[in-house]
């Protein structure tokens, strides 16, 4: 009974954190980057294939995860900067990304070919028991742990540093906040170098399960994306996190009430209706959650 | 000015001469007999070319579906494939395992995807932009998914779609049917688009999409036009899916959102709002993999990396790039072209020393405001969010026939006042009676439809079409179906008829209020006064029994305020309320039959000009004496 929960929040976290890397960058660029799962199986893809050769798990996992930064900071310049440039309210981004996504996507498959390669283990081996309610591997509470502090880390950055709040101004009106002499070019780029990290480490956290293909973008990336739109991640990016714990929780459970193959379809189901109740999400700050908490002044 | 306080257009006998067919009519007919021949080659060709050539028509017709919606409207669907597959398996499935005719099942699956697309619409319109593109996106996944995982549409593999009829045998000299059938669809759809860019509706559809205040000001129900087209749109995309059908294998991976993005990776590569920018972006995307057969995954990268550079390179796609080329060689001429179609009465009235009201032929006696009370606000409350409220307990009354000065300091509620009036914000308190029907909770088309109009302090107008046309948009409740029309416009006489009215109308507007040397000149390239100026045009044209103008002597130089002073006192002698909101009081008071002031959202005083200017705490918060 509490094992679809436990696995659910574990799988959930996974997807809150490439969910939560999409909302970094749409916090800073009101843009969604459709290369975000691609850019978690940078990270994988790198860190597989080193580890292959012989370095180190560390090694392979640092040297994976700056890959991710260096692509995702590449795909902030090549393909969101000069669409933004000529129109910053236009729609040519959701093409560009995508094209950026087609290219590392089949560039990986091209380089790796279409199978998929092993994976250090890192916890995965480990299994930690919940009494006789729930049993976890290493890895899935590693990935709470790590997608737990990383939300905490987000908010704490957002709300009380000065980068946060350049990063705030410069998501409600680059203009502006170029006009007090914020770069906003340079606020973005660490965005996206900050978004792909995430998503990268996302994958660090998934990859001994799923192994290492280059089409792990696709399947993590959508599920991302629903965990943003549940969670309403596009107001604040760390309700992505919660909305993915959503998702993981409904997927596992559906897997476990409904049948094996459940998980499919059951989350999108969720997702509909989600939407149809709350358009923004459920944790956003119109959203049916926000209508019950007291009003505080400010957020 | 009088034809345009007519109620509705003049009907077909008077004056106005029906245009005849132009030159545009027979190259149309011989572009559509090129085409007719095109199609019978594609039918007796062999099925190699032929696959490549209908399944790139297929994909037009759906291009052109997303382009109705994102190029005329700004919704940016990615429904699109999720539509298409609708109709491809609701096909496939009543023909191939219930036996239902083909022809029968192409209006099912119209009606289907139609329903579908309307309930989508309203479901994701309640939010805009952004979110409508979202749901969408997750319509497509939900769909795909489903298709996926149901039993009857045969999984992952899918299955065969049904074999389009043979033609009878006196026929079959044509070739396939399924081509004939494929290519007269997409011939119909261009034709669709073609017409609605030469309707009334065009203009209107486009401030929808620019300027949505405005079009709501005008009587337009844009949420309602919004949801009809995206249904429409839905309707088409199903009916690609069901022509898609018959063209083989129908599985989950055809229809999935990787499809819609293609789909608008097409209408922005070819040219978005563009006839047939939609055709040659998807002539482009389903060619290029037949085209350039190399390795597929390379093929993949280079598809990625053209498309990225497509929409840097070429941000108004194809289309734009060759019109801007065109337009580039022949500037010189059409400048010519511009003066010399600007009408002569045009010309005589752009000086404003010519006497408009001379020109208006009746002229009425400036008569002393009725008693009827035009409009009524009774202890108005309004805030935004949870600041402080910016109308407390204001109380209005205007008499038909007046004109009522609104002035107060900035941030005094002034514009505020007039968006509850109009209907574009809900107060939190109190009534707005309009010709003694309480309106509240009635939105701005509603209140337009009842002869109020208005104008805004930021001129709300579509940048990319000429003044005059932005002007026609005030005729909107005026044109007989314009919506219902707007498919087949051009074609009809009576469209044809109306169109040159209309035209007349906008210009005789333009040129009325002074700015008829403007009138063949886009929005986004006429100075601050101008726009003002057209949105003023915009109003009159539509013969309004209220007008609330916000700020109409903004940007305008002294020459033209004095030629505004004396439109609006022509107005005001045909019988027109107004309530203007003005800062110039040297422009203001000699016209005001009341001057109503505002401060801190509480009215201080309302009387004559005079009492105003006499009154010392006005001399004190607003004169600054």
């Amino acid at each position: 009974m509490l094992q679809f929960l436990a696995s659910g929040i574990a799988i959930g976290c996974v997807y809150g954190m490439i969910g939560m890397a999409l909302a970094i960058t749409f916090y800073v660029t009101r843009i969604i980057n459709f290369a975000q799962g691609q850019l978690m199986m940078v990270t994988v893809m790198v860190t597989a294939e080193l580890v292959g050769q012989g370095y180190s798990p560390w090694v392979g996992v640092a040297a994976g995860l700056a890959a991710s930064a260096v692509v995702g900071v590449l795909s902030y310049l090549i393909a969101v900067r000069p669409i933004l440039a000529f129109n910053r309210f236009g729609f040519g981004w959701l093409v560009s990304t995508l094209g950026f996504a087609a290219i590392v996507e089949n560039a990986a498959a091209y380089f790796w070919g279409p199978t998929s390669i092993p994976f250090p283990t890192i916890l995965n081996s480990t299994s930690v028991h919940f009494g006789d309610a729930a049993v976890l591997t290493g890895q899935q509470i590693l990935a709470i742990v790590v997608a737990l502090l990383a939300g905490a880390a987000f908010e704490l950055v957002r709300r009380h540093t000065l980068f946060g709040k350049i990063g705030m101004a410069t998501a409600a009106d680059p203009e502006m906040a170029s006009a007090f002499g914020i770069n906003t070019k340079t606020v973005a780029m660490v965005a996206f170098a900050a978004s792909a990290l995430l998503a990268g480490l996302a994958g660090v956290m998934i990859g001994p399960s799923t192994f290492a293909n280059p089409y792990l973008g696709d399947t993590f990336g959508t599920y991302g994306f629903i965990a943003m739109m549940i969670g309403g991640g596009t107001e604040r990016p760390i309700t992505a996190l919660y909305g993915g714990i959503l998702l993981g929780i409904s997927a596992e459970g559906a897997n476990a009430f409904v049948n094996s193959r459940a998980s499919d379809w059951f989350p999108f189901l969720v997702l509909a209706l989600i939407l149809v109740v709350s358009p923004r999400g459920l944790f956003s700050s119109t959203g049916p959650l926000a209508r019950l908490r007291p009003v505080r002044a400010g957020r | 000015m009088t034809s345009a306080r007519t109620k509705k257009l003049k009907p077909s006998g008077t004056a106005v001469p029906q245009p005849p067919l132009r030159r545009g009519a027979l190259i149309g007919g011989l572009a559509v007999i090129a085409y007719l021949l095109l199609t019978f080659f594609v039918a007796k060709a062999n099925l190699s070319i032929q696959s490549v050539v209908l399944v790139a028509a297929v994909f037009a017709v759906l291009a052109i579906s997303l382009d109705l919606v994102a190029g005329m409207l700004g919704l940016y669907s990615l429904g699109q494939g999720g539509f298409f597959g609708i109709g491809a398996y609701v096909t496939t499935i009543l023909a191939g395992q219930f036996g239902w005719d083909v022809f029968l099942l192409l209006f099912v699956v119209l009606a289907v995807t139609g329903v579908a697309g309307a309930l989508v619409g309203a479901m994701s319109l309640r939010v805009s932009g952004l979110h409508f593109a979202i749901t969408t996106f997750i319509v497509t996944l939900v769909l795909t998914v489903l298709e996926t995982n149901l039993e009857i549409t045969g999984g992952l593999q899918g299955q065969l779609g049904p074999a389009f009829p043979d033609f009878p045998k006196a026929l079959s000299g044509l070739g396939a049917p399924v081509a004939w059938c494929i290519m007269l669809a997409l011939l119909l759809c261009v034709g669709l688009v073609w017409n609605i860019r030469r309707s009334p509706l065009y203009p209107v559809l486009l401030s929808i999409r620019d300027a949505e205040p405005f079009a709501e000001a005008a009587g337009v129900r844009t949420s309602l036009i919004k949801v009809g087209l995206f249904s429409l749109s839905a309707a088409i995309a199903g009916g690609a899916g069901w022509l898609f059908s018959f063209l083989g294998v129908v599985s989950p991976g055809q229809f999935d959102w990787s499809v819609s993005l293609n789909v608008l990776v097409m209408v922005l590569v070819g040219g978005i709002n563009t006839t047939f920018g939609p055709i040659i972006g998807a002539m482009f995307v389903s060619m290029f993999p037949v085209v350039v057969n190399i390795n597929p995954w390379i093929q993949e990268i280079l598809y990625g990396a053209l498309s990225i550079a497509a929409i840097t390179f070429l941000p108004e796609g194809v289309i734009g790039v060759g019109r801007r080329l065109l337009a580039g060689k022949r500037s010189g001429a059409t400048a010519a072209a511009h003066t010399d179609a600007r009408p002569p009465e045009a010309i005589a009235a752009g000086d404003p020393s010519v006497d408009i009201v001379a020109q208006g032929g009746e002229v009425i006696a400036r008569r002393a405001p009725l008693d009827e009370i035009m409009l009524e606000c009774r202890g108005i409350e309004c805030g935004y969010g949870r600041g402080p409220k910016v109308l407390r307990g204001v109380d209005l009354v205007v008499r038909r026939g007046e004109i009522h000065g609104l002035i107060g300091p900035n941030g005094s509620g002034k514009s505020t006042l007039a968006n509850v009036i109009a209907g574009r914000l809900t107060p939190t308190a109190g009534t707005v009676i309009l010709k003694s029907q309480p309106v509240n909770g009635q939105p701005p088309s509603s209140r337009a439809k009842l002869g109020l109009r208005r104008t805004f302090q930021a001129a709300e107008l579509v940048r990319e079409i000429t003044t005059a046309q932005n002007v026609t948009v005030g005729l909107y409740d005026r044109i007989p179906g314009i919506v219902r029309r707007a498919a087949l416009w051009p074609m009809l006489p009576s469209g044809r008829r109306d169109t040159a009215i209309t035209q007349r109308q906008a210009v005789d507007s333009l040129v009325a209020v002074g700015a008829a040397e403007w009138a063949a000149e886009r929005v986004g390239d006429v100075p601050h006064g101008i726009e003002q100026l057209t949105q003023l045009a915009a109003v009159c044209i539509a013969a309004p029994d209220i007008l609330i103008l916000d700020e109409p002597a903004t940007g305008l130089s002294a020459r033209e305020v004095a030629h505004l002073a004396r439109i609006l006192a022509d107005l005001r002698s045909q019988g027109v309320t107004m309530i203007i909101i003005e800062h110039q009081t040297r422009f203001l008071f000699p016209l005001c039959d009341q001057v109503t002031v505002l401060n801190l959202g509480e009215v201080i005083l309302t009387g004559t000009a005079d009492e105003v200017r006499a009154h010392p705490v006005v001399r004190q918060v607003y004169l600054g004496e």
